[in-house]
């Protein structure tokens, strides 16, 4: 935040004549001077494109980081007082792209398939800069910037993300999904890459979007136990909690079976219109698995039979992430 | 079921044979005797049979029967009697056609089969020979259980007692969206590798020479 004190302090911008223009330069001239006009349209695209429930606090991140990558992309350039041994230091240089980079990642949520690519690929691109910033002046407006100005093998400025960053960047997001870290720690452990390994493209993506899903994932399972639950009456039963459970893990298993099937056929010449449907028949058949009658038919079974005691929110949040994560693929 | 799902049973098609009147070098009668075999010790339940037509005026469909479990000798019985496949046997419509035989047309129940004889007339002398090609028979699959668990999903009456326990319409979305997401997640694997060559967290040298 110290950015903001500097502009704040009344040093005049670089490029802005001193003192007040006369009336006679009109109003109009003076917005186009200063840019305002693209400033503001870029601002209301990303808004239109980000559609936050904070409109105020986007807007106040949005400005707060153009002016953080102007006054490095000029860095020693000013007289607003810097830091007095000119540009920042590598460590805190990391810490700004990772900032910079997580704002990305927060605009657009993985479902939108598109806008959430582009914003993976923009924050790739910000966290692979090794060294100092190669150009000065670098804008994060959009997709087509960053992909005219990096090469195609992933990045001019390295070979791929350092591995200590990206842990970082998929501990963040699981701390602001709302995941406990006792919770995404074994996520990570499938996750994480060394410092000294390079992590290319396709990992990164794959990461973080299975972070952003996983969030999705657990505050799902938070609201299933206050489902479960009654509220006045303390934890639920532990038999009702594994039976819900266990048919969440019945229809995983049936449409991971599917999937297993269908890789089977692959050497004989099955045509693609037939593993289409073989596909659909077996997500038909998990999702029934999970339809209100079998489940509402599992839990009478329960309470009739299931083991005694209560399980709190905790376990059962652990109980439901490890469904989840012993499906997640270990990067290798 | 889309028509790529079936195969045809693996079955042997004995050369047509044409039956003569008198001597061997007599007019033909105009009447041919293909004989299929299914194979040996595996009775076909009979889902369809097609063919293409070259030039075969009427077709018979005979079937050899053996009912499973009864040591009763295997009976003929015809199951399709002079079914037209030319509109009229002198000229070019139909002779050439792909036809298909159902078991809906059938007038015996096709189970059991271990035999299928087709007897092919052509009365009319415009033509120099005449027979079927490219016969396949089509066994019935066994129905795949989707009918089990659709009707499973259409047993709305039978509520069972869901007294003290939370709704299962809420319970039931929110488990699917757990497993939508799920999904989600594992349809995006990536097969990308970042080049680890330790065994296990451990990059011994005496280790990594076995791998």
């Amino acid at each position: 935040m110290a950015d903001k004190e500097k502009r704040r302090s009344g040093a005049t911008p670089p490029g802005m004549p001193e003192g007040n223009a006369t009336k006679s330069d009109s109003d109009r001239e003076f917005l186009s001077r200063a840019g305002v006009g693209e400033l503001l349209r870029g601002a209301i695209l990303k808004m239109v494109e980000a559609r936050s429930d904070d409109p105020i606090g986007f807007l106040a991140d949005h400005f707060c980081n153009l002016a953080s990558v102007s006054e490095t992309g000029t860095a020693g350039y000013s007289d607003v007082d810097h830091f007095s041994d000119g540009p920042l230091s590598a460590g805190a240089q990391e810490q700004q792209h990772l900032n910079r980079a997580l704002w990305h990642l927060r605009l657009a949520h993985h479902s939108q398939r598109s806008a959430f690519s582009n914003n993976v690929r923009v924050a790739y691109d910000l966290l692979n800069l090794t060294g100092p910033l190669r150009r000065s002046g670098e804008v994060p407006q959009g997709p087509d910037v960053s992909c005219t100005d990096s090469p195609t093998e992933g990045g001019g400025g390295g070979g791929g993300v350092k591995g200590g960053l990206y842990t970082q960047t998929l501990q963040c997001l699981c701390s602001e999904g709302g995941v406990p870290a006792s919770t995404s720690a074994p996520l990570l452990q499938r996750l994480h890459c060394q410092d000294h390994e390079a992590v290319p493209y396709d990992i990164f993506r794959h990461g973080v979007l299975t972070c952003a899903v996983f969030s999705d994932y657990i505050r799902q399972a938070q609201r299933l136990y206050a489902e479960v639950c009654c509220p006045d009456e303390g934890p639920a039963s532990r038999a009702l909690c594994l039976s819900v459970l266990g048919t969440l893990k019945e229809a995983l298993e049936t449409s991971q079976g599917c999937e297993a099937n269908v890789c089977d056929n692959s050497n004989m010449k099955v045509n693609s219109c037939l593993e289409g449907n073989v596909k659909a028949l077996c997500y038909l058949e998990a999702s029934a698995k999970i339809s209100p009658y079998r489940l509402g038919q599992a839990m009478a079974g329960a309470q009739a039979r299931g083991p005694g005691g209560n399980m709190d929110a905790k376990e059962f949040e652990n109980a439901a992430a490890e469904l989840f994560i012993t499906r997640v693929k270990v990067v290798s | 079921m889309s028509a790529e799902d079936r195969r045809p049973a693996s079955c042997s098609i004995k050369p047509p044979v044409y039956l003569h009147i008198g001597d061997a070098d007599a007019a033909h009668s105009g009447v041919c005797v293909l004989d299929v075999c299914l194979p040996l010790g595996k009775p076909v339940d009979i889902q369809e049979i097609t063919f293409k037509n070259y030039y075969t005026a009427y077709v018979t469909v005979r079937l050899l029967r053996r009912s499973p479990g009864h040591e009763a000798p295997a009976k003929w019985s015809t199951a399709l009697r002079d079914l037209p496949l030319m509109d009229n046997p002198h000229t070019e419509g139909g002779s050439q056609d792909y036809c298909s035989v159902h078991r809906a047309q059938m007038q015996v129940e096709p189970d059991h089969v271990t035999s299928v004889r087709l007897i092919l007339r052509q009365p009319s002398s415009a033509w120099l020979t005449f027979s079927l090609e490219q016969i396949q028979i089509f066994p019935q699959n066994p129905e795949k259980e989707v009918s089990d668990w659709l009707s499973d999903l259409t047993l709305g009456d039978q509520h069972p007692d869901l007294e003290g326990l939370p709704d299962p319409q809420t319970v039931s979305s929110s488990l699917q969206q757990m497993w939508a997401l799920t999904e989600v997640m594992q349809s995006n694997q990536t097969s990308a590798s970042i080049g680890r060559y330790d065994v296990d967290g451990c990059y011994d040298i005496k280790l990594l020479s076995l791998t």
